[in-house]
């Protein structure tokens, strides 16, 4: 049985998601978390769950809310779950007054009863059960409280809806609507109520639909003559208004019904929001939170960490490693591949396992909190002035974590040409798999300005988006409609089991790359250094790897780097930001991470060194995103632009600051 | 006239015809529209967005946007 989860945004559909699935999906506040559709099985095996991206209708605006549209036209659905926010009933019955038009077996789930408390709201749910024709449980999605009866309920109860055409959308639209099913008798599976309803209010997916299996022609003077007959008939500004104001006519009737108000208490929300969205101190309170963050990150929590599972990898863990192969008397190769080659490769990325995911703790706590909705709000006036809209920054502080899901999260951007520019520019915003790249460098040469370089290259990568967004949509992306309407969520206490839920499901990832891909690349990368032209186990700088790095290399020698290693590791780079760092331990092979810090200061100035990491930083977004700017652009070309304009961005920039360094005699 | 607000004012909406389409779309979503009580929460400096507060929920919408919105005050 499949069982689709429906909901508005911000109404805790994804902690509900999680507690009745129990699965590790992603859990957000910010309005737009839930970007792809995604699969749970129930914890009692009835079925499977799927988590549809928050909407407030099903007449989509942006791609996103595309996304559920399509789902129920072009998919088959058994039973729908709508999960309501108490504490905005008559916004949310909208969404439910269209569901419940589709006619499948529907059950409502009245989430946040507790907040609605909170603001003197009082819901009776059994009447309103009564009323809309369906069951309603109560629950807390928070806490999982009621989510026990919501699954029996939807395994054991038939639950067609009882009540048929709960809106009557006045004469002249209903008869137009019995026109409009008249044509498409026998020629759907889907409620031709329901089509006909969301054709007369302008849904683009739907009347796509039904100009397929109906005659195009027929129905457009259909929808002429009701449109001329409505407007000289009502004061109405459009048919989507008049069918509105009918559904809320009938919400107003049910809220009447089942809601009792009473006194509110002052929400602590409002009061937090007073100091965070404040005129003033908006902005400085951000960046004051991004600073705490990276120095916890780096400095204060990270490296402590960092080093400690530096200590036991190159220590206890390789010893144990060496007196295994002793034990077994492995060939002098296979002790080579796996202590030079994959230790080292694979080590080398694990050593920042404890950073990355205290980025991502925070990059959750931002979302879960609903913080992240108000930088949006703070940023926007800055982000309005280069062409884009405070929505922007949202994929791009996700990006700082990983791109691929910061560009996906680009899909709640509404106009077409905003959300373009953000997926061509969220890849300059510097991923965690760079930051191993950072780590190792600021180590060996700004070992007193740790976190103060690092924020250096992440402040770079943001003036780099603002700067290029307003070229771009000043020259190749030009156009006037910019739409920015953000929904502020409450402030929730972020609770520790899905913040710690989130940080892992996003984090998990890095390790899994470091046991697949990196582990796969670094044999193949030690092999090409092991071997050469001349034969196996040769010197390095023979070797097949030094030929390759070494054709390329004259290209970097202008901007400090023109070693066959560094060309190599950029090539490896490529596949993934973090396979740079097992590149060079392979290539740079050293017992321990603290003599390759030594070692690199033979080939490297702070200066390039300096150049390298603003190179990594700009130059080809990792092959795992642009396969992801391809599948979210559909277009090569767009696809092609953002490799090679990051490519010459960054050769540009690494230019300028190696050569005019040089020239006001830094080193 | 939007402007004649100042935070922690309240007022009603009366005409929110002159906003962009999209935008009202948007806001009409959000059961903003005609006839909407609504609160200046905050404004943001340098021309920023505005936060506006109608039944218990806060959405951030552009000023220039904001003033279009004519408002009676309550």
């Amino acid at each position: 049985m499949e069982i689709a989860l429906i909901g508005n945004p911000n109404t805790g559909k994804t902690s509900l998601f999680n507690n009745l699935t129990g699965s590790y999906a992603y859990v957000g506040n910010w309005s737009g978390v839930t970007v792809e559709k995604k699969v749970g099985v129930f914890k009692n095996n009835i079925g499977q769950l799927i988590d549809l991206p928050g909407v407030y209708t099903l007449n989509p605006l942006s791609k996103d809310e595309g996304v559920v549209t399509s789902y129920f036209l072009n998919e088959a659905v058994d039973r729908l779950l709508n999960i309501l926010d108490a504490s905005q009933l008559e916004r949310n019955l909208h969404l439910t007054l269209q569901l419940l038009e589709f006619e499948k077996p529907a059950l409502i789930g009245l989430n946040m009863i507790d907040v609605a408390n909170k603001r003197g709201i009082q819901i009776d749910a059994s009447k309103l059960s009564k009323i809309l024709g369906v069951p309603v449980v109560p629950v807390v999605a928070r806490n999982g409280k009621g989510c026990d009866k919501l699954v029996d309920v939807i395994a054991t109860k038939s639950i067609q809806p009882a009540n048929k055409n709960l809106v009557c959308y006045g004469q002249a639209v209903e008869s137009a609507i019995a026109a409009i099913t008249g044509e498409m008798t026998a020629k759907t599976n889907h409620s031709t109520r329901f089509l006909a309803i969301q054709y007369i209010e302008g849904n683009e997916y739907v009347r796509n639909y039904v100009n397929h299996i109906a005659d195009q022609q027929k129905l457009t003077s259909i929808l002429e003559e009701l449109e001329s007959q409505l407007l000289n008939q009502y004061d109405t500004k459009s048919l989507a208004n008049f069918i509105y104001t009918k559904r809320k006519e009938v919400i107003e009737k049910i809220v009447a019904e089942v809601a009792r108000k009473g006194d509110a208490t002052i929400p602590l929300s409002e009061k937090i929001d007073s100091i965070v969205t404040n005129r003033y101190l908006g902005l400085p309170i951000f960046l004051l939170l991004m600073y705490f963050m990276f120095m916890l990150t780096f400095d204060w929590l990270g490296t402590p960490l960092s080093d400690a599972l530096d200590g036991l990898l190159t220590g206890p863990v390789t010893s144990g490693i060496e007196s295994a192969l002793g034990a077994i008397h492995a060939s002098a190769f296979i002790h080579a591949l796996i202590l030079e080659g994959l230790v080292a490769g694979v080590g080398g990325v694990l050593v920042f396992v404890p950073q990355i995911f205290i980025l991502f703790f925070f990059i959750s706590l931002l979302e879960d909190s609903g913080y992240m909705a108000r930088v949006a709000l703070v940023m926007d006036r800055i982000m309005e002035s280069v062409g884009l809209n405070g929505k922007a920054f949202i994929p791009m502080i996700i990006g700082f974590g990983c791109n691929v899901p910061g560009i996906m999260a680009a899909r709640t951007i509404e106009t077409p040409r905003e959300r373009l520019l953000t997926v061509l520019l969220t890849p300059l915003m510097s991923c965690s798999a760079r930051l191993p790249v950072y780590a190792l460098f600021v180590g060996a040469f700004f070992a007193g300005h740790k976190a103060f370089i690092v924020l250096s290259l992440y402040v770079l990568g943001i003036v780099m988006v603002l700067i290029l967004a307003k070229i771009f949509s000043s020259t190749v992306l030009k156009s006037e409609t910019s739409l920015f309407v953000i929904e502020l969520p409450p402030y929730r206490l972020p609770q520790f089991q899905s913040l710690w839920r989130s940080t892992w499901d996003k984090g998990k990832g890095f390790v899994r790359k470091a046991g697949t891909f990196i582990f796969a690349g670094s044999v193949i990368i030690w092999l090409l250094s092991y071997a050469g032209p001349g034969g196996l186990e040769v010197d390095m700088d023979d070797s097949f790897l030094a030929a390759i790095g070494n054709v390329i290399a004259p290209i970097f020698a202008p901007i400090g780097f023109g070693t066959w290693q560094a060309a190599a590791s950029l090539i490896t780079g490529f596949l993934a930001k973090e396979a740079i760092i097992s590149t060079m331990n392979i290539i740079y092979f050293v017992p321990n991470d603290a003599s390759l810090q030594a070692l690199l200061a033979d080939f490297y100035t702070p200066l390039s060194a300096y150049s390298f990491m603003v190179f990594i930083l700009l130059y080809i977004p990792c092959l795992a995103t642009v396969a992801t700017i391809y599948k979210e652009t559909n277009s090569k070309k767009w696809t092609a632009f953002s490799m090679i304009y990051a490519f010459v961005i960054a050769y540009v920039l690494a230019l300028i600051i190696y050569q005019g360094g040089r020239l006001i005699g830094l080193v | 006239m939007f402007e004649s607000l100042k935070m922690g004012d309240k007022g009603k909406i009366i005409d929110i015809s002159r906003v962009g389409k999209l935008v009202q779309r948007r806001l009409l979503d959000l059961g903003i529209t005609e006839g909407s009580e609504v609160c200046v929460k905050c404004v943001m400096p340098f021309g920023g967005p505005v936060m506006i507060e109608s039944c218990g929920q806060c959405v951030g919408i552009r000023r220039k946007e904001a003033v279009q919105i004519e408002v009676v005050r309550l």
